[in-house]
């Protein structure tokens, strides 16, 4: 009876154990969420966003041209420098901005990979920005899941700097 | 004269070789270390994705007829490739812990086993990742994790049987709840699968094993284990007939 019951034991054990998971279903995009916002009576009536030295045709990030006081986007940040370089064009006038970061690869899982991980250090950026404040140091895959009112960075304008 | 004398050492040889014949008929119980190979590790690369090879014994000894402290000792070589990275980890466990029978044995020859036991694990491994590469708006990177030497430890609950197949060697499975105590931090990459300790993916991995095993007969007594009184009740199997030889002593090497 014992010898049965080991059987049977041993047999329903191995079906069950040759089970495997399969698919990605983490995120492994790392991209840093960033708000655009106005301190005053400037309206945002149009957005354009390029990366510096990706001026390439089809190499704009964002095209928004809808008016809105607050914009919300998430912005890829480069893989082999230490800091990521954007144009952004706001009302039709250029300013850059210059993020500073850190940055390593992270496994997720067996089936998803690796995705970059990076830590915000600073920020550089011309006068027509009227000021950026860096809210979450920490970009990583699951940043993109922030709320609408939590970010990496917001950078905010002004009439008075815009001008 | 001499008729009578030698028909009386015939009459004496044969007694006495009837004796001998009924000596050998007797039942004894024989023990001993066991020692055995986790036949699981070479079905493994079958069942589960990537490369994964290697070893394990295990062996152990009888301690007061239901317990049984345990070692084991293995090695594993894993190598994964995969879209975007390959992985490679390698490297040397051992466990250590003990086992209780918890069924009562129905005779002097019983020696098939329910177990519950415990483990302590220590993995000492290396895991390197190259062919690393990731792409975005920016571009695409191609890196790779160095080689890093690390270690774990780790808890197991374990549960299983082992039935006596024929004299001495045995066959039993073993399923195992692991417990991870602490593994080295690496800031690029939680090892997901770790030698003796398995895959990582989980909070508590579970982990099935097969063996065999054979038993050295080193010890014979004509002593049947008590069984384990589970909660404090008496075990209604303790004064059945198997133990009316209870007071019989172990003999070691003789066999």
């Amino acid at each position: 009876m014992r010898f049965y019951l080991f059987i049977i034991s041993l047999s329903l054990i191995t079906l069950v154990s040759c089970s495997d998971g399969n698919g990605c279903y983490d995120s492994v995009d790392t991209l840093m969420v960033t708000s655009f916002s106005v301190n005053d009576s400037l309206q945002i009536k149009s957005l354009v966003i390029k990366g510096i030295d990706r001026n390439a045709m089809g190499d704009t990030l964002v095209n928004d041209l809808d008016s809105t006081l607050t914009k919300r986007y998430p912005l890829p940040l480069s893989l082999s420098a230490d800091s990521t370089g954007f144009v952004l064009e706001v009302n039709g006038k250029k300013d850059t901005l210059y993020i500073r970061h850190s940055m390593i690869m992270m496994f997720i899982s067996e089936n998803c990979g690796f995705a970059p991980n990076y830590i915000v250090s600073g920020i550089r950026h011309t006068a027509g920005i009227d000021s950026v404040k860096i809210k979450d140091t920490k970009v990583n895959p699951q940043s993109k899941e922030k709320n609408t009112n939590d970010q990496n960075i917001s950078i905010y304008f002004s009439s008075a700097a815009h001008k | 004269m001499t008729k009578i004398l030698a028909s009386t050492l015939v009459l004496l040889l044969i007694s006495s070789f009837q004796g001998f014949s009924q000596k050998k008929a007797e039942v004894w119980r024989y023990e001993g270390p066991r020692i055995g190979m986790d036949l699981s590790r070479f079905l493994i690369p079958y069942m589960q994705k990537g490369k994964r090879n290697g070893w394990e014994i295990q062996a152990d000894v009888p301690y007061k007829g239901n317990y049984f402290p345990t070692f084991e000792l293995g090695m594993q070589w894993f190598d994964d490739k995969r879209d975007g990275f390959h992985y490679k980890n390698s490297g040397t466990y051992a466990r250590l812990g003990v086992d209780m029978n918890i069924v009562k044995f129905e005779s002097l020859k019983d020696h098939d086993l329910v177990f519950i036991g415990a483990r302590y694990g220590y993995s000492a491994f290396n895991q390197e990742t190259d062919s690393l590469s990731y792409s975005n708006y920016w571009g695409t990177v191609n890196t790779s994790v160095p080689l890093r030497t690390m270690s774990a430890h780790w808890a197991e609950l374990v549960f299983g049987m082992k039935g006596e197949l024929f004299s001495n060697f045995f066959l039993g499975w073993t399923l195992r709840a692991k417990f991870p105590l602490s593994v080295t931090h690496d800031p690029n990459i939680k090892p997901y699968i770790i030698p003796g300790l398995g895959k990582t993916t989980t909070d508590v991995p579970f982990d099935f094993s097969i063996g065999v095993y054979y038993r050295f007969p080193i010890f014979r007594t004509k002593k049947l284990p008590k069984p384990i009184k589970v909660g404090g009740t008496k075990h209604p199997g303790g004064n059945d007939q198997n133990n009316l030889n209870n007071q019989g002593s172990y003999d070691n090497g003789r066999y």
